[in-house]
Protein backbone atom coordinates (compact mmCIF):
# COMPACT_ATOMS: atom_id res chain seq x y z
CA UNK A 1 0.00 0.00 0.00
CA UNK A 2 1.29 3.43 -0.95
CA UNK A 3 1.46 6.13 1.70
CA UNK A 4 -0.78 8.37 -0.40
CA UNK A 5 -3.56 5.77 -0.56
CA UNK A 6 -6.75 6.54 1.34
CA UNK A 7 -9.96 4.77 2.25
CA UNK A 8 -13.36 6.13 3.11
CA UNK A 9 -16.35 4.31 4.54
CA UNK A 10 -20.03 4.91 5.20
CA UNK A 11 -20.29 1.83 7.41
CA UNK A 12 -21.65 -0.25 4.57
CA UNK A 13 -18.93 -0.04 1.94
CA UNK A 14 -15.35 1.22 1.88
CA UNK A 15 -14.05 3.21 -1.07
CA UNK A 16 -10.34 2.88 -1.75
CA UNK A 17 -8.44 5.75 -3.35
CA UNK A 18 -5.06 5.20 -4.97
CA UNK A 19 -4.06 8.65 -6.26
CA UNK A 20 -1.06 7.46 -8.21
CA UNK A 21 -3.36 5.53 -10.49
CA UNK A 22 -5.55 8.56 -11.21
CA UNK A 23 -5.36 9.85 -14.80
CA UNK A 24 -7.72 12.75 -14.07
CA UNK A 25 -10.42 11.55 -16.39
CA UNK A 26 -12.73 13.64 -14.13
CA UNK A 27 -15.48 11.02 -14.40
CA UNK A 28 -16.05 10.72 -10.65
CA UNK A 29 -16.65 14.36 -9.90
CA UNK A 30 -18.58 15.05 -13.08
CA UNK A 31 -20.90 12.21 -12.15
CA UNK A 32 -21.17 12.77 -8.42
CA UNK A 33 -19.75 16.01 -7.06
CA UNK A 34 -21.66 15.49 -3.81
CA UNK A 35 -19.32 12.62 -3.00
CA UNK A 36 -16.19 13.24 -5.08
CA UNK A 37 -15.12 16.84 -4.72
CA UNK A 38 -11.41 17.50 -5.33
CA UNK A 39 -11.72 20.97 -3.83
CA UNK A 40 -12.71 19.59 -0.42
CA UNK A 41 -10.74 17.79 2.26
CA UNK A 42 -11.33 14.98 2.63
CA UNK A 43 -12.19 14.97 -1.04
CA UNK A 44 -14.51 11.96 -0.68
CA UNK A 45 -17.70 12.49 1.33
CA UNK A 46 -19.34 9.12 1.88
CA UNK A 47 -22.50 10.77 3.20
CA UNK A 48 -23.06 12.65 -0.04
CA UNK A 49 -25.04 9.94 -1.83
CA UNK A 50 -26.50 6.47 -1.47
CA UNK A 51 -24.27 3.42 -1.40
CA UNK A 52 -25.70 2.29 -4.75
CA UNK A 53 -24.90 5.62 -6.35
CA UNK A 54 -21.34 5.64 -4.99
CA UNK A 55 -20.77 2.11 -6.30
CA UNK A 56 -22.10 3.11 -9.71
CA UNK A 57 -19.60 5.96 -10.01
CA UNK A 58 -16.64 4.04 -8.56
CA UNK A 59 -17.21 1.44 -11.26
CA UNK A 60 -16.96 4.17 -13.92
CA UNK A 61 -13.38 5.00 -12.90
CA UNK A 62 -11.26 4.20 -15.99
CA UNK A 63 -8.30 3.10 -13.85
CA UNK A 64 -8.09 1.30 -10.51
CA UNK A 65 -7.68 4.63 -8.73
CA UNK A 66 -11.13 4.21 -7.19
CA UNK A 67 -12.30 0.82 -5.94
CA UNK A 68 -14.75 -0.37 -3.33
CA UNK A 69 -15.60 -3.32 -1.13
CA UNK A 70 -18.55 -4.17 1.08
CA UNK A 71 -17.46 -3.82 4.70
CA UNK A 72 -18.94 -7.20 5.61
CA UNK A 73 -16.47 -8.77 3.19
CA UNK A 74 -13.47 -7.02 4.63
CA UNK A 75 -11.13 -8.34 7.23
CA UNK A 76 -7.64 -7.12 8.00
CA UNK A 77 -5.80 -9.43 5.65
CA UNK A 78 -8.19 -8.92 2.81
CA UNK A 79 -7.95 -5.14 3.02
CA UNK A 80 -4.28 -5.19 2.15
CA UNK A 81 -5.08 -7.43 -0.78
CA UNK A 82 -7.80 -5.18 -2.12
CA UNK A 83 -5.60 -2.17 -1.83
CA UNK A 84 -2.69 -3.61 -3.71
CA UNK A 85 -4.73 -3.99 -6.90
CA UNK A 86 -2.89 -4.36 -10.22
CA UNK A 87 0.79 -3.62 -9.92
CA UNK A 88 1.64 0.03 -10.20
CA UNK A 89 3.87 0.85 -13.14
CA UNK A 90 6.80 2.92 -12.05
CA UNK A 91 7.37 6.28 -13.63
CA UNK A 92 10.15 5.99 -16.19
CA UNK A 93 11.61 8.75 -18.33
CA UNK A 94 13.75 7.53 -21.17
CA UNK A 95 15.94 9.37 -23.67
CA UNK A 96 15.70 7.73 -27.09
CA UNK A 97 18.93 7.97 -29.03
CA UNK A 98 18.56 10.75 -31.65
CA UNK A 99 14.87 10.82 -30.75
CA UNK A 100 12.28 11.94 -28.23
CA UNK A 101 11.91 11.79 -24.49
CA UNK A 102 9.54 8.95 -23.69
CA UNK A 103 7.52 9.05 -20.48
CA UNK A 104 6.01 5.83 -19.18
CA UNK A 105 3.84 5.31 -16.16
CA UNK A 106 2.76 7.58 -13.38
CA UNK A 107 3.63 11.06 -14.64
CA UNK A 108 1.52 14.17 -14.68
CA UNK A 109 2.50 16.46 -17.58
CA UNK A 110 1.88 20.19 -17.80
CA UNK A 111 2.06 22.17 -21.04
CA UNK A 112 3.58 25.66 -21.35
CA UNK A 113 0.28 27.25 -20.30
CA UNK A 114 0.09 25.13 -17.13
CA UNK A 115 -2.69 22.95 -18.51
CA UNK A 116 -2.42 19.25 -17.90
CA UNK A 117 -1.71 17.16 -20.99
CA UNK A 118 -3.39 13.81 -21.49
CA UNK A 119 -1.03 11.04 -20.55
CA UNK A 120 -2.00 7.43 -20.45
CA UNK A 121 0.59 4.69 -20.65
CA UNK A 122 3.18 6.47 -22.76
CA UNK A 123 3.93 9.95 -24.04
CA UNK A 124 6.73 11.00 -26.43
CA UNK A 125 7.99 14.57 -26.13
CA UNK A 126 9.99 16.30 -28.88
CA UNK A 127 13.67 16.93 -28.19
CA UNK A 128 14.74 18.19 -31.63
CA UNK A 129 12.59 21.33 -31.57
CA UNK A 130 11.18 20.79 -35.06
CA UNK A 131 8.01 18.76 -34.48
CA UNK A 132 4.84 20.33 -35.85
CA UNK A 133 2.86 18.82 -33.00
CA UNK A 134 4.89 20.36 -30.16
CA UNK A 135 5.35 19.52 -27.39
CA UNK A 136 4.90 16.00 -28.75
CA UNK A 137 7.24 14.09 -31.03
CA UNK A 138 5.99 13.56 -34.60
CA UNK A 139 9.05 11.85 -36.06
CA UNK A 140 10.49 15.04 -37.61
CA UNK A 141 13.83 14.37 -35.85
CA UNK A 142 14.58 11.77 -38.51
CA UNK A 143 13.94 14.21 -41.36
CA UNK A 144 16.17 16.90 -39.93
CA UNK A 145 18.89 14.45 -38.91
CA UNK A 146 18.71 15.34 -35.25
CA UNK A 147 21.46 13.89 -33.17
CA UNK A 148 21.21 13.45 -29.43
CA UNK A 149 24.95 13.59 -29.03
CA UNK B 1 -16.04 23.33 -14.21
CA UNK B 2 -13.79 22.23 -11.41
CA UNK B 3 -10.09 22.02 -12.03
CA UNK B 4 -7.63 20.76 -9.49
CA UNK B 5 -4.81 23.01 -8.40
CA UNK B 6 -1.51 22.10 -9.99
CA UNK B 7 0.19 21.56 -6.64
CA UNK B 8 -2.66 19.31 -5.66
CA UNK B 9 -2.25 17.15 -8.76
CA UNK B 10 1.52 17.03 -8.42
CA UNK B 11 1.05 15.86 -4.87
CA UNK B 12 -0.93 12.89 -6.09
CA UNK B 13 1.68 11.68 -8.53
CA UNK B 14 5.17 10.49 -8.02
CA UNK B 15 6.60 12.63 -10.82
CA UNK B 16 5.58 15.79 -12.63
CA UNK B 17 6.72 16.97 -16.04
CA UNK B 18 6.54 20.57 -17.11
CA UNK B 19 7.05 21.87 -20.64
CA UNK B 20 8.75 25.20 -19.96
CA UNK B 21 7.81 27.99 -22.34
CA UNK B 22 10.48 28.36 -25.07
CA UNK B 23 12.70 26.23 -22.86
CA UNK B 24 13.46 22.73 -21.61
CA UNK B 25 11.34 19.91 -20.21
CA UNK B 26 11.52 19.81 -16.45
CA UNK B 27 10.98 16.42 -14.79
CA UNK B 28 10.69 16.47 -11.04
CA UNK B 29 9.83 13.78 -8.53
CA UNK B 30 10.59 10.13 -7.97
CA UNK B 31 11.16 8.23 -11.17
CA UNK B 32 13.65 6.14 -13.13
CA UNK B 33 15.65 7.99 -15.74
CA UNK B 34 17.22 6.04 -18.56
CA UNK B 35 19.67 7.80 -20.88
CA UNK B 36 20.29 6.78 -24.50
CA UNK B 37 23.10 4.44 -23.45
CA UNK B 38 20.70 2.60 -21.14
CA UNK B 39 22.21 3.91 -17.93
CA UNK B 40 19.54 4.27 -15.24
CA UNK B 41 19.31 6.69 -12.33
CA UNK B 42 16.54 6.21 -9.78
CA UNK B 43 15.00 8.07 -6.89
CA UNK B 44 14.10 11.66 -6.35
CA UNK B 45 15.55 13.93 -9.02
CA UNK B 46 14.97 17.16 -10.92
CA UNK B 47 16.11 17.19 -14.54
CA UNK B 48 16.04 19.73 -17.35
CA UNK B 49 15.94 18.11 -20.78
CA UNK B 50 16.89 20.09 -23.90
CA UNK B 51 13.92 20.69 -26.18
CA UNK B 52 15.46 23.01 -28.80
CA UNK B 53 17.88 20.45 -30.22
CA UNK B 54 20.84 22.80 -29.88
CA UNK B 55 22.30 22.13 -26.45
CA UNK B 56 25.93 21.10 -26.32
CA UNK B 57 25.31 19.14 -23.12
CA UNK B 58 22.47 16.91 -24.40
CA UNK B 59 20.27 15.53 -23.10
CA UNK B 60 20.54 18.40 -20.63
CA UNK B 61 19.51 21.98 -21.26
CA UNK B 62 22.36 24.51 -21.42
CA UNK B 63 20.20 27.53 -22.26
CA UNK B 64 21.04 27.41 -25.98
CA UNK B 65 17.28 27.70 -26.66
CA UNK B 66 17.60 31.41 -25.96
CA UNK B 67 20.12 31.76 -28.81
CA UNK B 68 18.16 29.54 -31.17
CA UNK B 69 14.86 31.18 -30.34
CA UNK B 70 12.79 28.06 -29.64
CA UNK B 71 9.18 29.21 -29.84
CA UNK B 72 6.91 26.91 -27.90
Amino acid sequence: MDKTDRKYTNGEITVFWQPKKCIHATTCYRELIEVFNPRKRPWVNMDGASTEEIIRVVKLCPTQALAFKYNKDIDGDKQAEINSGPKETDAEARIMEDGPLVLKGSFVIFDIDGKELKHFKMTSLCRCGASITLPFCDGTHRKIGYTGK
Amino acid sequence: MITMQEEEITDYHQAAVRIMKDGPIMIKGTFAFKDSSGKITRGEQELYICRCGGSSTKPWCDNTHKKIGLAY
